[in-house]
């Protein structure tokens, strides 16, 4: 006999067998737990119950197969009508996640909860305080697991924006990830945001890719160094090299700004061999010297990047090269106009 | 069609002159996919399994296989999945999302079968499905919804213009605003993420070009430093990962270069290491491919795998279109011989 229909409180239940097309159901063999708990849930959808018993099978269903995106979205539907603890509900979210990291569906589920319950606390700072301070106490366990996990990441992005965590805390905590891992991309993408769109100094609306005129110099000051000293740590990710550029157009500011400081990771001597600590530092130089009209040193960089340091991409560095030399030929011709 | 993982792992220990693509074993890995389902996880899986027959369909259909699966069975699956407000869902009884939608249309695109959903499908045929995925639109934002519970993510917007484009039914959105909105999404690095400031990832950037490609608008992308973002996903061993160090992956070979292709650039990576390590990620004996060599094969990296080859232009195979990661051969049937001549 199955959990259910030996369970009094289900007596006035019957339940809806899978119905998968002819000859079907004799095949199925996947487990009878499994198959009993789906026929109760079919049953209760089709009479639309939500009740605590509802909840029970869903939490049961769930730690079978917590990928079901039908069993979650009826879950949320129950808690809303039972108008059941939100709080409770987030706790026991929190560990279904932390068993199941690659879990998609968990996460829509967190958002609609905390839609529900952000009303209720949204008047009282505090509670917000002590609310982002679980979450993120919360999220930092799943970062102990997947420091890169793109659903918690989201996740957290909608909790800055809807908590308004624009926050030297949140910033703080960005900063104890990339001790941690200063190849985390997911941790320099998620600074990045916190920090230009801070609705205290961001123009609303400024994309990720334009000049803000908006930022104070000190913010931006204070970004071009971060990421600095994580290149000194380690020279060859890219993350911070692509964060310096991102900053620097945010800044309005020119690449060759920071010709000194890539120079530190690449020495081209006129005679003998080069040393070269970062390829990065090496294609950030050659847009320096473009942007400088220096077309034949900002050539011989794309060079080597081709034919020595980033040889699986030589395609790309050669187009750079043809570019270079077309605009190079373009600006030449400007000239030669200019002087008629 | 079984989403479980296996039986067969990659094998990966090949020389290169032995690589070869396992076409008569992928074709039967596929056919036998649907004789599982004595496995739990065929069950445990059956939220992905309108995903999976398109995956499997489109992977035969690129093995020059079209008629592998029963036409009139696969019809008769799809429209089993109808939900009454006109959208699909993973299975018969779950709740309709545009994730399944569009693999609906995708697969009853590929078997001709848009005649039988006018006559069976709900009331409506095409209109019923246009108007589904129409009402998930953001009309403020012009971003969409996935069903009406409302999480917005890039990954549908590229939903709702593969499946209302192949119906021909784009002109039920607002297709400017869509645009906008994935404009909003490109980051400082020139790659899209899930939402606007969210991280770039190579899944969303497959999402939003195919978006600006159907809505021919990729003249708001910044492609050379796109490019270069997607080419650095390329890693020593020729196979793509899909973010900043992360470890290469076979569904990549498909993301990242259908990207690349639709903005002009897959030369700028190295097409001949990419093939081999798609061709390493191979069960050749009993067909399907990995995510990786030595992992066991499924039917999702089987398609990507395939369509990563094709993209790449490999022998035996059919072309493919990048952005609806349909054979283009459908594509021109669809929506009409000039198509390719006119983007």
């Amino acid at each position: 006999m199955g959990k259910y229909e030996g369970d009094p409180e289900w007596d006035d239940v019957v339940p809806i067998p899978q119905d998968d097309g002819e000859g079907a159901l004799a095949q199925i063999a996947y487990t009878d737990e499994y198959a009993e708990a789906m026929g109760y849930l079919r049953a209760v959808m089709a009479a639309k119950e939500h009740s605590e018993r509802v909840l029970d099978l869903t939490e049961h269903i769930i730690s079978m197969n917590a990928a079901h995106y039908t069993v979650w979205l009826y879950r949320a539907s129950t808690i809303f009508a039972l108008n059941a603890d939100v709080e409770q509900e987030l706790s026991w979210v929190n560990d279904v996640a932390l068993d199941n990291q690659k879990n998609y569906q968990i996460w829509h589920h967190r958002q609609l909860l905390v839609d529900h319950l952000y009303p209720s606390i949204s008047s009282d700072p505090n509670a917000i305080r002590k609310f982002a301070e679980s979450e993120v106490d919360f999220m930092t366990q799943m970062f102990d697991e997947d420091a890169k996990n793109y659903h918690v990441w989201s996740y957290r992005q909608y909790l800055v924006r809807k908590l308004n965590l624009f926050t030297e805390a949140e910033l703080k905590s960005i900063e104890t990830l990339l001790r941690i891992d200063v190849r985390n991309n997911s941790a320099w993408s998620h600074r990045f945001y916190v920090v230009f769109s801070d609705p205290k100094y961001s123009t609303p609306g400024s994309h990720a890719t334009e000049y803000d005129p908006k930022i104070p110099d000190e913010i931006i000051d204070r970004e071009i160094e971060f990421s600095k000293a994580a290149t000194f740590e380690a020279p060859q990710n890219q993350s911070p090299w692509n964060y310096l550029r991102g900053v620097l157009r945010k800044g309005g500011r020119k690449l060759s700004s920071q010709e000194c400081f890539a120079g530190e990771f690449v020495k081209i001597p006129e005679n003998g061999e080069e040393d070269i600590r970062s390829s990065h530092a090496l294609d950030f130089l050659a847009d320096v010297w473009a942007e400088e009209g220096k077309v034949e040193k900002a050539d011989e960089a794309l060079r080597l990047l081709g034919d020595k340091y980033d040889r699986i991409r030589k395609n790309y560095w050669d187009w750079r090269r043809g570019t270079l030399k077309e605009e190079g030929i373009t600006k030449g011709l400007a000239k030669v106009e200019l002087a008629h | 069609m079984s989403l479980v993982s296996g039986p067969g792992r990659a094998g990966g220990n090949a020389l290169p002159e032995e690589l070869q693509l396992a076409i008569e074993p992928h074709v039967k890995y596929i056919q036998s996919l649907d004789t599982r389902k004595d496995e739990l996880e065929y069950w445990l899986t059956e939220h992905l399994r309108l995903n999976g027959l398109y995956w499997g369909l489109n992977a035969l259909h690129l093995l020059n296989r079209p008629d592998a699966l029963h036409r009139k069975e696969t019809i008769d699956f799809v429209l089993s999945c109808q939900a009454d407000n006109g959208g699909f869902g993973a299975a018969p009884g779950h709740d309709a999302h545009l994730l399944y939608t569009a693999s609906a249309v995708q697969i009853l695109a590929m078997v001709d079968g848009f005649g039988e959903l006018e006559k069976r499908g709900k009331a409506g045929g095409a209109m019923a499905v246009g108007k589904y995925i129409a009402a998930l639109q953001n009309r403020k934002t012009g971003t969409f919804a996935g069903d009406e519970w409302g999480e917005e993510d890039t990954r549908f917007i590229c939903c709702a213009f593969v499946g209302l484009s192949l119906l021909k039914l784009l002109q039920f959105v607002d297709v400017e605003k869509a645009v906008d909105y994935i404009i909003s999404c490109a980051n400082f690095d020139g790659g899209y993420g899930v939402a606007p400031g969210a991280e770039s990832h190579s899944g969303q950037i497959f999402a939003c070009c195919a978006a600006l490609t159907i809505a021919r608008r990729l003249d708001t992308v910044e492609k050379d430093k796109l490019g270069m973002w997607l080419s650095e996903r390329q890693v020593e061993g020729g196979g793509l990962n899909g973010r900043p160090e992360k470890l290469e992956d076979v569904c990549y070979s498909w993301w990242v270069s259908s990207s690349l292709s639709m903005i002009g650039r897959l030369h700028w990576i190295d097409g001949g290491k990419l093939s081999r390590f798609i061709l390493n990620c191979q069960d050749t004996e009993h067909g399907g491919l990995a995510d990786r060599p030595g992992d066991m094969v499924d039917v999702f990296h089987t398609n990507f795998g395939l369509a990563g080859l094709a993209l790449l232009e490999f022998d035996g195979l059919e072309e493919v279109d990048a952005a609806y990661c349909m054979p283009k051969k459908v594509i021109e049937r669809v929506l009409g011989p000039g198509y390719y001549n006119d983007s």
